[in-house]
Parts: C-alpha cells; sequence; structure tokens
C-alpha cells in the first residue's frame, strides 16, 4: 500500500502525541499563570482552531517565540511556529505605537544615531523614563541600549572597505541592526579576525532589519518585505558573487534561516547552508585547517550563557569550543535557559515582572559563577543580563578579536596582502 | 566535526553508553531529537520481571539465564551479572543514587496503589521486599489541592484492602494555588519547581505536620526534588514518620531528574550533548558509516570512528511503524516485524503486544544488520533493539543499560 | 393521559435508547403520555453513535430514493431550528472527479431539485476556493445544504426533555421479556445490569425501538421484522481537513463522504452484510481500512498523510419488505410496524429503518400510532419546539465563572448548548481540565456525572468528549476515572472502569495502529500498564 507511509501532513501539530514533555520547559509557564502553555497553545490549540478561529485566544502573546518547547519536543512538533502562525493568523489585536516603535529597529536605530548623545541621555533620564513607562508601556527598569554616534557601515566604508578586496577569500557580512547602530564595535572585531584569517568582508548590496522583532510585535506583512529584500540581497552574494554570508546575532541568523520559510513563507532553501553564524563559519573553518595564534599571558574565567535561538540553532558548540581553543580562558558553560528578554518582549511594561522572573536563576548562576564576564551570542540577551547582574557581557567574536595575534595568525594561514 | 564516537538518541541507553566512554576518555557527541522517554520514568529501573512465557521473575539474573540469544540479554550471556553492576554503579556516580539487587526484585508503589516488581529505586522512593507489603499500618496520603494526575482514593483503597488504615488529605498553599489559575499547568514538574524554593516547602511542611501525628507514614506525590534530592531529604528530616513518594502521570519528576543527573555527568566528563537535533542522513562506504547529517548541523556533516544507534522505540522514533512494515529511519537497519499488520496488536490494551517486541537486528556483538549484513561500525542498544518486549519483561531500563555498557566496553576494546 | 397511576405502570414502553427511541419518548412525553424508556446499554450506544454524524440534505438519495431525499432535506431544515447546539451548517458538495461520468451531475441535480433540495451547480475554481481541501483534479461541483450532526448530543438532549416532561428513563436495563396477557403485550420484564436484579413495567403500549437489536425484540413478541444487518465502516482523523461535506456525485458507493465533525472529519462508509451473532462486537478489518484510505483519498488526497485516530463499525437496521421474504428488497426508508394489525399481536409496535436524519419523524409516526391507540388527540410540536440546549443565545455566565480561555468556553458551548449555564465553574477546579484535546472540564465531567445519567467512563465520553480527541484517554482517563471514583464513591470499579475504557479506545486504535497513532498507543500503554502496573482485569 502506498498510502500512509510518511503520515506526517502539513499540519505538524498532530505529530504530537501529548506526552507533555514541552510544559517542562517552557519559561513562561512557572512565571505567568495566564499563558496557555505551549501544549494547549500550540498542538491542543490549533487542533481546536482549524474548526473555527474563534477558538484563538489572545493570552498566546505571552509566548516568547524562545522555541525550548520545540528543542525539548521527541515529537519533533514545532511548536513554537505553531504558536506563532496563529498569533498571525487569528488575532485581533492591532499593534500599538510602543510596539511598532520597539520593533521597527532600524528606522528607530537610524533617527536615534543622527542624535545620539541627545537619544542617550534622554533615554537613561529618570523623567523621559517615567514618561515612557506611563505614556508608551515601556518599563521604567528597563536601561535602553545606547546609541553609538557612528553606524558600523559608514565606520566600515570610511575605513576597510577598500582593503577587503585584497583578500583571497571573500564573504558577506550581515551586521544586523545592533551592530550597526549601538555597537559597531562588534563589527570590527569580526572584521579584525577574518581578516587575519585570510577572509575579505563584504557587506550586502544592501540589508534591513531581519524583522524579528516585527514578528513577534505582529507586523507581518512589513515583516515578510523586509525578509523578500534580505533574501534577495543574500541570493545575489551567494549564487552571483559565491559569497558566503556570516552574521554576528544568532537571532537574526535563526530568523533569517527558519522563521523566513516557517513564518513569512519566504523561500530560502536555496541559500538556507550558507547563511552563517560567525562561531559555527570560523569552527569550519578551523577543522579545514586554517588557524588562530593566541597571545600570550591570556587569563580568563568566563560564563558561556546559550540563547535560546543558539539553542534552537543547537550551535553552542561552535561558539563554546571556539572559547576553549583560546589558552588560558577557563570557560563555565551556564545552564541553557532563557534569560527572560526575548527580543522586544521584556521591554514592554506588562511583560517585566514575567521577563525577570523568568531570568532569575540564570541571574543568579552568573552571579554565582565568579566569572570575569559572560559570553553569548545575542546582543538582547546582552542588555537584558548587563541589566540585571553585576557582570558585563561580551560576544564571542570579540573575546577571540582580543585574543589573538593578527599579525601571527595571518602569517600562520599565509594570508599575504 | 569529529568525534571519536557518535551516539544517535540521548535517552537511558545513549546517556549511559556515553558517560562509559567520555570515561575512559573517547571523545563523544550525542545527538538527540528532543528529550527522551525517561520523562515518564516511575523512579525505579526495571531489570527483568516476566519471562516471555509470562511467568514471574523473583531473581533476575537467574531467570535471564533461560533467556535464548535473540533477546539483549541472551546475547549478553554470563557478563549479565557484571554489567548489572556496572549499569548500578554508573547511575550512582552520575548522581542517580539508587538501591537494589539484581538477584532479587524488589516492588515499588504505583499511582494505583499496587506493587510492581523492580530493580534499582532512586532514593527518594520506596521500595518494598514483597508483593504484599505495606509502608505502614497507619498511613496518611497527602495531594497537592487541584493536582489531578495523582489520585489519592485509588491509593487507599489498594492499601486498605491489604489491611492499612489510611486517611486522605489535599493541602493547598498560596504558591500552588497560584498555579491553579491556568487551567492545565497543574503540572508534577511545575508543582515541583514550586517546592524547590525552601519557604514554599517549609509552608507545605507544616500543613502536613500537624495532620500527621499517629501516623506512621506520609505518602505523596512525586511532585518533590525537580533538580536534586534536597527537598525530598527536607521531607524526611521535618516529618516525623517514613515518607513514601509516588508517581504521577507525566511528566514524570524523577525522571526529569535522572535525565537532567545524566546528562551533567556526561557533559562534566567532556562529553558534546546536542539536544533537539535529528540525523536526517548517513554516508556509508565499505560496509561503515563514514558520516551523518543532521538538521542543525545542515551541510556539515559529523564523523566518527563508531556509531551506537540508541534512538528508542516507535515513542521515540527510533522505530516507524507503517501500514505493512516497520522501519529504522536513520540507517535503515533491517527490523524483525511481521509483514502482516493484524499480527502486531492483540485485541486487549493489557495484554503483551507483538509490535513491541519488534526492533533492529543485530548480530552477537550488536552490530546493526543492514540488507542482511552487519555495519562493522554501527553497535544498537536500548529500546531500538528488537527480540523482547519490554513493557510485558519488564525489561527496559535494564537492556538499556546494560547493552549501552556492553557496547561501550566493545567499543574502547576496539 | 394523566391519572396517578402506580410506579410501575405507564401509558407507553419504549425500548431502545437510540435517537428514535429518545425523540419517541421526547414526542410522547410532550404529547402528555406517561413514558418509560427502556436503554440496555447507554444512549446513542448502537447505530446512533457509529455513523458519519452528517446532517443530510437528502442529496445522496435524490436519484435512487425520491421519498428518502425529501424526508431529509424537511428533516435537515427542521434540525437546523430546534437541535442547532448539536448541528454544523457546514454545507457540502458533491465533486465529480476524471474517472467519474460528469453525466450523472445533470440527472443528480435534477432529482435534488424535484426533492426539494437546493442544489447548485458551480465552478470547480469556486468549489476549491470554498473547499482547499479538495481534491484539486474534479471536473464537477454541486453545492448542497448538507451540514453536521452531533448523534450523542442529539439524543441526549431528547432524553432531557422526555425526563423534564416526566418520562421516565432506565439506563442498563435490557428488556428480557415482554409480559403477555391473552396475545396482547401488557408490559416488559427488564433486568438492572447493576443490581441484577428484575423488574416488571406495564403499559398498554410497548413501542420497539431497538435498532438491529429491535429484530431480538420482536422475537421476544413472537413477530418476525426481517432485519438485515449491514455493517459500515468508517475512520476518524485527528483534525478537520475540510469544513465542508464532501460527497462524489455519483451512484452512492463506498467510502464516498468525508464528513468534518467538531473536531475531527470522519471517511465513510464500506458496506458488508453480518450475521446477527457479530452485531454486539463490531470490528473493523484491514482491509475496510485500506478501502477508505484508498477512496477517501480521492475526496482530500491530505488525507494520504493525515492521522487516523480511530477506526468503528456501525449496524444500519435494515429491514425487508413485508413482500419479500428473502430480504433482497431492502429500503433505507422508515418502517412503522402495527403488530396489532400486522400480525395480530395487540399492544406492540415497531418502528425502525429510516436513518439518523430521520429520526424526528420516526418518533412522530411512533408517537402518532401511540396516540391514536391510546385515544389521545394532541398534535406533534417537535417540528417546531426547540430541544434544551437549543433554546437560549446566552452563552454561560462570564461574570463569576474561571473559565476565561476562548478556547475552553467555546469548546462548552458547544456540547452543551445553553445548558452549559449549568456546568460549575465559579472555582479554579471546576475550571481545571481533564481532557486537554477537547477542553473538557472537571466542571463539565461533575456535571455530566450528577445529571446526565453517566455510569461510566465510555458514557462520560459519550456526554463530554473526553478520550476522543488525539490522545485517546492517555491523558486524561487518569483524571476522569478518579472524578468518577469520586462521584460514585467507589475507587475499585472506577479502577476496572479505566481498563474497559482503555480497552475500548484500543479498539478503535489497533485497526489503524501505525505511524503516530502507534506512538501515541505505545506511550499509553507504557503509562497505564508499565507506570501505574494495570493489569487486565476480566
Amino acid at each position: 500500500m502506498n498510502m500512509q507511509q510518511v503520515n506526517i501532513s502539513e499540519n505538524n501539530f498532530e505529530q504530537c502525541i501529548k506526552c507533555t514533555v514541552c510544559t517542562v520547559y517552557c519559561p513562561v509557564v512557572p512565571v505567568n499563570p495566564d499563558y496557555p502553555g505551549p501544549k494547549q497553545a500550540g498542538p491542543d490549540g490549533e487542533r481546536l482552531r482549524l474548526k473555527r478561529g474563534e477558538f484563538f485566544d489572545e493570552s498566546l502573546k505571552y509566548c516568547l517565540n524562545c522555541k525550548r518547547c520545540e528543542v525539548a519536543c521527541p515529537s519533533g512538533v514545532k511548536i513554537g511556529d505553531i504558536i506563532q502562525l496563529a498569533r498571525i493568523k487569528y488575532s485581533k489585536k492591532k499593534p500599538k505605537v510602543r510596539d511598532m516603535m520597539l520593533a521597527n529597529t532600524d528606522f528607530v536605530g537610524s533617527m536615534a544615531t543622527k542624535f545620539a548623545p541627545l537619544v542617550n541621555a534622554s533615554l537613561s533620564l529618570k523623567p523621559v523614563k517615567l514618561v515612557m513607562d506611563g505614556v508608551m508601556k515601556i518599563d521604567a527598569h528597563r536601561t535602553f541600549p545606547k546609541y553609538s554616534s557612528q553606524t558600523f557601515e559608514s565606520w566600515y566604508k570610511k575605513n576597510v572597505k577598500e582593503l577587503q578586496a585584497l583578500y583571497k577569500n571573500q564573504i558577506s557580512f550581515f551586521h544586523g541592526c545592533y551592530v550597526n547602530y549601538n555597537y559597531p564595535q562588534l563589527g570590527k572585531d569580526f572584521v579584525k579576525v577574518m581578516n587575519a584569517i585570510g577572509y575579505g568582508v563584504n557587506l550586502l548590496d544592501s540589508e534591513k532589519c531581519c524583522g524579528v522583532a516585527l514578528v513577534s510585535n505582529g507586523l507581518i506583512n512589513q515583516a515578510r518585505r523586509q525578509a523578500e529584500f534580505n533574501i534577495k540581497n543574500i541570493r545575489k552574494s551567494v549564487l552571483s558573487d559565491g559569497r558566503p554570508v556570516v552574521g554576528v546575532s544568532s537571532t537574526c541568523v535563526f530568523t533569517m534561516r527558519d522563521e523566513y520559510p516557517h513564518l513569512l513563507g519566504v523561500e530560502n532553501a536555496d541559500v538556507r547552508d550558507s547563511i552563517n553564524l560567525a562561531t559555527r563559519f570560523i569552527y569550519r573553518l578551523i577543522e579545514g585547517g586554517v588557524k588562530l595564534q593566541f597571545r600570550n599571558g591570556i587569563k580568563l574565567k568566563i560564563a558561556y550563557h546559550t540563547p535560546c535561538h543558539m539553542e534552537k540553532l543547537g550551535w553552542a558548540f561552535y561558539s563554546t569550543s571556539l572559547l576553549r581553543m583560546i589558552p588560558g580562558v577557563e570557560l563555565q558553560v551556564l545552564d541553557s535557559q532563557c534569560c527572560g528578554i526575548a527580543g522586544t518582549y521584556g521591554f514592554k511594561k506588562e511583560n517585566y515582572p514575567v521577563s525577570q522572573g523568568i531570568g532569575a536563576s540564570l541571574f543568579q548562576q552568573i552571579e554565582e559563577s565568579g566569572a570575569d564576564f559572560v559570553v553569548t551570542d545575542c546582543e538582547t540577551c546582552k542588555w537584558q543580563i548587563e541589566m540585571s547582574t553585576s557582570k558585563k557581557v561580551k560576544h564571542p567574536i570579540s573575546v577571540l578579536a582580543d585574543s589573538i595575534d593578527v599579525e601571527a595568525t595571518k602569517k600562520l594561514n599565509g594570508v599575504i596582502l | 566535526m569529529k568525534f571519536d564516537v557518535v551516539i544517535i538518541g540521548g535517552g537511558l541507553a545513549g546517556l549511559t553508553c556515553g558517560i562509559r566512554l567520555q570515561g575512559m576518555g573517547v571523545k563523544c557527541a550525542v545527538v538527540s531529537a528532543g528529550q527522551s522517554a525517561l520523562h515518564f520514568s516511575s523512579g525505579s529501573f526495571d531489570l527483568l520481571n516476566k519471562l516471555p512465557d509470562g511467568s514471574d521473575v523473583v531473581n533476575p539474573l537467574k531467570s535471564a539465564e533461560k533467556l535464548d540469544a535473540v533477546h539483549p540479554y541472551g546475547k549478553i550471556g554470563g557478563s549479565l551479572e557484571f554489567y548489572a553492576a556496572e549499569a548500578k554503579k554508573q547511575l550512582i556516580e552520575s548522581g542517580v543514587v539508587v538501591s537494589g539487587d539484581a538477584s532479587a526484585n524488589t516492588y515499588r508503589i504505583t499511582p494505583m496503589g499496587t506493587l510492581k516488581p523492580t530493580w534499582l529505586t532512586m532514593e527518594d522512593f520506596l521500595s518494598l521486599p514483597d508483593r504484599d507489603s505495606l509502608p505502614g499500618r497507619k498511613i496518611l496520603i497527602v495531594n497537592v489541592a487541584g493536582f489531578l494526575d495523582f489520585n489519592t482514593k485509588f491509593i487507599a483503597d489498594s492499601f486498605e484492602k491489604r489491611g492499612a488504615e489510611c486517611r486522605m488529605i489535599a493541602v493547598s498553599i498560596p504558591e500552588t494555588e497560584r498555579l491553579r489559575v491556568n487551567p492545565t499547568e497543574m503540572r508534577a514538574p511545575n508543582i515541583a519547581r514550586t517546592f524547590e524554593n525552601k519557604d514554599t516547602l517549609n509552608a507545605l511542611l507544616s500543613k502536613i505536620g500537624t495532620e500527621s501525628d499517629g501516623f506512621d507514614c506520609v505518602v505523596l506525590p512525586a511532585v518533590f526534588g525537580l533538580s536534586d534530592s534536597v527537598s525530598v531529604k527536607m521531607l524526611s528530616d521535618r516529618l516525623d514518620c517514613k515518607v513514601c513518594l509516588v508517581p504521577t502521570m507525566p511528566p514524570s519528576v524523577p525522571g526529569i531528574r535522572s535525565q537532567m543527573s545524566l546528562r551533567r555527568a556526561f557533559e562534566r566528563l567532556g562529553g558534546v550533548f546536542m539536544l533537539g537535533d535529528t540525523v536526517v542522513k548517513a554516508d556509508f562506504g565499505d560496509n561503515k558509516v563514514v558520516r551523518i547529517y543532521t538538521e542543525n548541523h545542515g551541510d556539515y556533516g559529523i564523523e566518527a570512528g563508531s556509531y551506537v544507534l540508541a534512538t528508542g522505540s516507535y515513542f521515540s522514533k527510533g522505530l516507524v511503524a507503517r501500514p505493512d512494515s516497520v522501519a529504522e529511519p536513520v540507517f535503515g537497519c533491517d527490523v524483525d516485524c511481521s509483514a502482516n499488520r493484524a499480527d502486531w496488536y492483540d485485541v486487549s490494551f493489557f495484554k503483551p503486544q507483538d509490535y513491541m517486541r519488534f526492533g533492529v537486528v543485530t548480530d552477537g556483538g550488536f552490530h546493526a544488520v543492514k540488507d542482511g549484513k552487519a555495519v562493522c561500525n554501527l553497535y544498537t542498544i536500548g529500546s531500538v533493539l528488537g527480540g523482547f518486549n519490554a513493557l510485558q519483561q519488564g525489561c527496559g531500563a535494564g537492556v538499556s543499560m546494560i547493552t549501552a555498557l556492553y557496547v561501550a566496553d566493545n567499543i574502547i576494546k576496539g | 393521559m394523566g391519572g396517578n397511576g402506580k410506579s410501575n405502570e405507564f401509558d407507553v414502553i419504549i425500548v431502545g435508547g437510540g435517537a428514535t427511541g429518545a425523540g419517541t419518548a421526547r414526542d410522547c412525553s410532550l404529547r402528555g403520555l406517561r413514558v418509560l424508556l427502556v436503554e440496555r446499554f447507554d444512549f446513542a450506544a448502537g447505530a446512533t453513535g457509529r455513523n458519519h454524524g452528517l446532517l443530510h440534505s437528502g442529496a445522496r438519495y435524490a436519484v435512487t430514493d425520491r421519498e428518502s431525499a425529501s424526508e431529509c432535506i424537511k428533516e435537515n431544515m427542521i434540525l437546523r431550528k430546534i437541535a442547532r447546539h448539536c448541528v454544523e451548517e457546514n454545507d457540502g458538495l458533491f465533486i465529480t472527479l476524471p474517472e467519474d461520468d460528469l453525466g450523472y451531475q445533470a440527472t443528480f441535480v435534477e432529482s435534488c431539485q424535484a426533492a426539494g433540495i437546493d442544489a447548485r451547480i458551480i465552478d470547480p475554481e469556486e468549489a476549491k476556493r470554498m473547499e482547499p481541501s479538495v481534491n484539486p483534479s474534479i471536473i464537477g461541483a454541486v453545492k448542497v445544504p448538507d451540514g453536521s450532526v452531533d448523534p450523542f448530543r442529539l439524543t441526549l438532549a431528547n432524553v432531557l426533555d422526555a425526563k423534564a416532561h416526566g418520562a421516565k428513563v432506565l439506563v442498563y436495563h435490557e428488556v428480557t421479556a415482554l409480559i403477555k396477557e391473552g396475545g396482547k403485550v401488557v408490559g416488559v420484564t427488564v433486568v438492572d445490569h447493576k443490581t441484577k436484579a428484575a423488574h416488571n413495567y406495564y403499559a398498554p403500549l410497548t413501542i420497539n425501538a431497538g435498532g438491529i437489536w429491535g429484530h431480538g425484540i420482536a422475537a421476544m413478541a413472537g413477530v418476525r421484522v426481517d432485519m438485515y444487518p449491514a455493517k459500515g465502516s468508517l475512520l476518524i482523523f485527528g483534525h478537520r481537513v475540510n469544513n465542508i461535506v464532501l460527497n462524489r456525485c455519483r451512484k452512492p458507493a463506498n467510502a464516498d463522504i468525508l464528513v468534518p465533525g467538531d473536531t475531527i472529519c470522519l471517511i465513510g462508509t464500506t458496506s458488508s452484510h453480518v450475521g446477527f451473532d457479530e452485531v454486539d462486537d463490531m470490528r473493523v478489518t484491514p482491509d475496510e481500512v485500506d478501502l477508505l484510505l484508498s477512496e477517501g483519498e480521492k475526496l482530500a488526497p491530505s488525507l494520504a498523510t493525515t492521522r487516523i485516530l480511530r477506526a468503528y463499525a456501525g449496524v444500519r437496521p435494515l429491514v425487508a419488505s413485508d413482500d419479500d421474504p428473502t430480504g433482497r428488497n431492502i429500503s433505507r426508508g422508515i418502517v412503522l410496524l402495527d403488530h396489532e394489525k400486522r400480525d395480530g399481536v395487540p399492544g406492540f409496535a415497531t418502528i425502525t429503518g429510516g436513518k439518523l436524519m430521520t429520526y424526528r419523524l420516526m418518533a412522530e409516526w411512533a408517537t402518532d400510532l401511540a396516540c391514536s391507540k391510546l385515544g389521545v388527540d394532541r398534535p406533534c410540536t417537535t417540528m417546531t419546539d426547540p430541544l434544551p440546549g437549543s433554546r437560549d443565545e446566552d452563552e454561560m455566565p462570564k461574570g463569576k465563572s474561571f473559565i476565561v480561555k476562548n478556547p475552553i468556553r467555546k469548546s462548552l458551548e458547544g456540547r452543551h448548548g445553553d445548558f452549559s449555564s449549568k456546568i460549575p465553574s465559579d472555582n479554579e477546579y471546576d475550571a481545571s481540565l481533564v481532557c486537554e484535546c477537547e477542553d473538557v472540564t472537571v466542571g463539565e465531567v461533575k456535571y455530566a456525572l450528577n445529571e446526565l445519567d453517566v455510569n461510566n467512563m465510555v458514557d462520560l465520553r459519550r456526554r463530554t468528549r473526553v478520550g476522543m480527541g488525539t490522545c485517546q484517554g492517555e491523558l486524561c482517563a487518569c483524571r476522569a476515572a478518579g472524578l468518577l471514583g469520586e462521584a460514585h464513591n467507589c475507587s475499585e470499579k472506577a479502577k476496572s472502569d479505566l481498563a474497559k475504557f482503555l480497552n475500548e479506545r484500543w479498539k478503535g486504535v489497533y485497526p489503524v495502529a501505525w505511524g503516530d497513532a502507534l506512538r501515541e498507543n505505545e506511550y499509553a500503554q507504557w503509562v497505564y500498564a508499565g507506570v501505574c502496573g494495570m493489569e487486565q482485569n476480566d
């Protein structure tokens, strides 16, 4: 008999066999009793929603989209996707002005960069925070990420763009909003490391925010447009120019690889394997023979935090393996758990206590770790951990950049310009 | 990526094997498609409760001698006693503290209040010497108010039938009441999470304390000790009588704790645990597995000297049943199964089901057989193996751990 | 009729708690008769609960049996009004596939219109837009007013109204003999399955509404009703693939209807003759499963990859015409037999044949006969009187209820209509879920146990859908058994009920146990036989 050889329909929820394992690993359930939990919100709810859309419940908005339910599921049910898709399809709530502001990271970022000192000063002023709290419902406890006065792109064009063509190998760097507006130093560190191993760093013809914040704030059409735009540019880089794309944010990379096809219906199968995270890309090069020469006398105690989307990608192994290669580094891998920020979720006043409640045990582990600083691949985790603990947070690429001897590394790899 | 051994499956079998190998300095990765079947563990590990003919087993080691070479124990033969002891030792060293004896089954208390034979029992749980035992004479059975996955009356009735005197109470404290706002999430691990907080646990204990006067045993649902045994020890210290935890409906708190302990032990030894990843394809060459590819790592394959298939049974998708056959989906190994679907089942839910006996065919050294030929660097362990009905014979945990250790030692020997 | 008769005396005794028996009990009580309804197991436990749940427009019979077709469309319109909470107005499509004769479509539409059925040919492209799951290769489509009907809810609503009008209802009471006086049936002897005690009840008229089992009841009266048990097997899929009923536009054949009903959809049926020795334990064979799948896939190709929840079979009570003792001339129409006239046995009548769709009309006919025999002159009102649950637009009270989530509220309202206001929900316990697939609350289970004649877990399932979802009882059965044990204050019975319930679920699962259905079951067996240590106890 031919039929039913594979009884996996497009409605992937029906692979759920009600084992309830997902409910154990949801970070929201223990702190927010209004959230129905991944099983009810996901596969159970979907079955009812297929009957009639009125079975949708707005409380699905409490889902962080951390995908830890999917990582835990022994049945391969895309629980997180099911919940997000249901929100996209059925939610009647319109995004608020605040949500639009939080979601439009690149628009707000480009405006803020122009007036960075002013914006930074005012975002940290108590009265401003209270207005944001009261009017915008952005929680007053939040520290806004600082905006840089020069974007990464303008630094890049002014200082290093010309040199990149001299390298034997070429990649395209998807810098993302955070590197561009808030933390160009990470972009500079990335260029430093890649150049040291003989790779020229290009920018895509153009890039927009990956759209993760648009998705979680319900601005789907805009998210889809940006996804199509990005994939078009990625396609050009990969297929026409032969340059794989590398990003430093685990969330941007995850969104472009998986959320584009799953949530936004933007196909990327032809380029998906070429959308890389920096640490994975470098680890793979090292296994292929590329070498790093580290500086002498490094003595660091660091703790690695696995961001949710890194857990979902299954790639924490690459970042931690790279860190372990640095002589003199003592690495503790923290228990993989959500820090609570989930992008823009934790910025909303109504989510603040939940957000901090979710992160509480992580923060405690960090404080008890005795680490000099925390390392993670996600910028929003960085904000949350820096706000909620006494530790600074760095990106693994910045740790590498600080640890390598650039000239010696170039020599080891025969990089001649 | 390169490892000495890649183990596919991160449940009891896979982790037992990984810990053994990693402990001997063999570099291992475990690829686990989601969490394992340990999540519905009873808190005990069975070695052998019944022979295939249905007769009861009192001394598992002795009875196992009667099993033929189709059965995994039959393949292990004379080394069974050694590996049973090693399994117990390794569990304890990995933080899953158990007691029990491979030559004499003891009896654990089921959620129905009945007794069922078992081999090793976790420290939080009670196992009794024979089928008619009771944990006490005057027993207080406590539930957390609103928790539907634990039925005090089922247990009380069973105990009273055997001559005990029982009283049932439901206790509520603000922290568990808060959970009840959600109509579904009053689940064992969520309750256990609230009791990880000492103040919450103390609040519960003061409520039970006053009620337990004059009782020689307090029975509670297994909603304590999610991350360690501290809260269970607190129960025992603070209550003036014997404390007896009884497993709940899934998810299982002791199961989750065992899973976490084993994973931590493996990672502490330097093992790489890849959770939420699925093997999608394998390259073969020269009767060997050369490389595997997974969903998460895409075109970046994983290479190893040996591969261990520990993917579990149907539940964990180690076996996939189609209308006319049962397949092993990762490597396409040969599966011993009846071609006629009608033969797979007994019409009674509680009778032995033949489909549970199906599994991967191996040679005497647990090398998986593919297209009739043993693959020389691919080993098979645990529930994905064929030749035994783990549920009927009560030997699932035993087969998982013992085949895992046996194979690990064979890999080390080369 | 009134009067203060003895407690074991009635105007009419109705044997059989299917839709017909329940409907007759309701109609008789509405017309003032003192009614006893006797059912040997539970309401809707026979053919009533084992069919498509299709609210036929009658289109299926239009070409072959115009009388049935026009009965259907009339009853269809009545049920939409009187049984709103049991009915979903989904509409239906009769599709023509390339392998079918498109010429049949014209005959079909013509016959429908002649029977009063609003059948309209539509563009296949429009049909695909209306129902995206339909086979994309269709070459023709006709839209008809089909729908779905929940037979359990419908039967229960009739019972509830009968009781509200004074009827006495006995479930788990089996008629073991008819009491006769001088050739006249004057009552019944029933045995209570729980106590094993026998009781006599008397009435001037006994109506046999036993469906296929009515064959045996008639035999007790010494009369012969030639029934032909026709087995029909169906498959239930795990979720709704379609939202519009899909039929094949051709002469009725095997597996040509796909009906969406509540959270699931089902394909059926097969048709085969079976012996009377089999009717109490119908099992679906692998061949039937394969046939249903291969034909079903033609209606909606995604069925080929959709998880099947279970398989079940019912027995149609087909009746042979009296003038044809060979039984070949079988009608699906309503058969009302006045045994006084037909066989010279006064005090006994049989209502049979027909179908779920026409249960109300059958009840009307039977009640008309009863009234004429008893000299009562009251008109039938069941074509306009809404059933309990379908009377008010009012939903569950929102103020004090702890049920705040849409899916749960909508599920309760969907199952009980305006009677959902009777479901306790004013504390967290009553609002918590027993069954997470179908959103059955503790309060709903309590309501069913207290007010809806529930004796065991299987009855509870028929009232609430507990265990009817994807997990088939794995997660909820133990919780429900706990509540049952509490209500009946007997956990031994609750435990053995739990075992029986799991066996009953398995009976429907094993014919389709592969893929995720087998995974689910392996898990359930590990939980109940492994962790819980349950064993077969009969």
